[in-house]
């Protein structure tokens, strides 16, 4: 087995690792704003029939122009969006029903809902290094303002599923925005285990516990099935890859690949084939353990899962591919 | 090793025996590697979608027991 094959086996144990410390830290500093759980948006109405679709902020979003030919199929269903799609949303005229928001960083994830403070663009190239929303990575500050009108005037007719993990600022753009917020934990552990930590947060909060599949566009899919019984699932955006010709320092993890690997770094990456589109292209251990994860999970998921992202390296016999136009044809009476 | 071997001769060179412990170099890099990578929210294999305590065991949707 390969390097970056070999780490990808391992990345369950090694996120546990990564984020329990922070995201319990979060946990703690939110407790005081937490009002609802997310169990009552099985009440609330959000989009008709049985069928959603999920957004991702992967790069085929925008060179599929998905979120357009979303808005221009009048699609009635209920739309799920990731934090990092949000931006991507709402500039095409999409105002997804709920935004999901996991990750318990505590700087980074602010800006997907447009950061208050920001006077000047950050010394860190996160976002300008990164293909998740390119229109926030060409003029950074005015991007930002930009996107905190959009927030503040759809922020009412949307909600958010909050993990208890996302980070204190995040929690206070959403209420500033707004945007109600359904809470649930994130699922640390095996809750069977001694000395659980999901048991002692659900006990300490009364939440339900969330397995999130590594990433916040897997926990958008398992809200959309588990939590608001969507039957018919689209995704977009959710690749978990790069497309060829992307330079390896534009992907997610290379600072961390390159640090520790050196020279060796590029043996970390994984190809994989993208039928849709008929092209090669390429992963790193931690998008490939999503993947893979994602695969996993959707083999019992009580849902059908289409991929309408048009790209990317997800798929397989419980993840088939479509075009978005020809999933859209056969949900909620379009057939 | 040597504790339980010996020879009737002297080595001219002495070896040095290498600890059966240490970990390669692919080891340790993959050690530094797991302590940086990972994702946003863990995954908790064999487990189900969505667990809502003891009271409300049977969590939404899902069918199986993952």
């Amino acid at each position: 087995m390969d390097l970056g094959r070999r780490i990808a086996s391992r990345l369950e144990a090694a996120t546990f690792e990564r984020i329990a410390g922070v995201g319990l830290e979060n946990a703690a500093l939110n407790r005081p704003r937490i009002e609802r759980s997310i169990l009552e948006l099985a009440d609330v109405p959000l989009g008709e029939g049985d069928s959603a679709i999920v957004i991702g902020a992967g790069p085929s979003l925008h060179r599929r122009d998905s979120v357009a030919r979303l808005r221009k199929s009048r699609y009635t269903g209920t739309i799920v969006a990731v934090d990092s799609a949000l931006g991507a949303c709402l500039r095409g005229g999409v105002v997804p029903h709920l935004v999901v928001s996991v990750d318990p960083q505590r700087e980074r994830i602010l800006r997907w809902f447009g950061r208050p403070a920001l006077a000047a663009a950050p010394a860190e190239d996160y976002l300008r290094r990164l293909e998740l929303d390119p229109t926030l990575a060409t003029n950074e500050v005015a991007a930002n303002r930009a996107l905190i009108a959009l927030v503040d005037a759809h922020g009412p007719r949307m909600r958010a599923a909050v993990a208890t993990a996302a980070a204190p600022a995040v929690v206070a753009r959403c209420e500033a925005a707004g945007i109600a917020m359904y809470w649930w934990n994130p699922m640390y552990d095996d809750y069977d285990a001694p000395d659980s930590v999901s048991r002692r947060l659900y006990e300490a909060n009364g939440l339900p516990c969330l397995n999130g599949g590594g990433n916040v566009g897997t926990a958008a899919w398992v809200i959309a099935h588990a939590v608001l019984a969507k039957r018919r699932i689209g995704l977009v955006g959710i690749d978990f890859g790069y497309p060829p010709g992307t330079p390896y320092e534009r992907t997610q993890y290379y600072p961390e690949l390159r640090e520790m690997f050196g020279e060796r770094y590029a043996e970390a990456f994984i190809p994989v084939e993208s039928p849709f589109v008929a092209e090669q292209w390429f992963t790193d251990p931690a998008y490939y353990w999503f993947r893979n994860v994602f695969l996993d999970m959707a083999q019992t998921a009580d849902a059908t899962t289409v991929n309408c992202t048009e790209g990317g390296v997800l798929h397989g016999p419980a993840v088939p591919l479509a075009r978005l136009e020809d999933f859209l044809a056969t949900v909620d009476g379009r057939e | 090793m040597k504790e339980f071997l010996k020879g009737n001769y002297k080595l001219k060179n002495v070896v040095k025996e290498t600890a059966a412990s240490e970990p390669s170099s692919t080891d340790e890099f993959e050690k530094k590697a797991l302590s940086r990578l990972g994702g946003s929210i863990c995954f908790v294999s064999k487990k189900g979608f969505l667990w809502k305590g003891e009271d409300r065991k049977a969590d939404g949707s899902r069918q199986t027991d993952r």
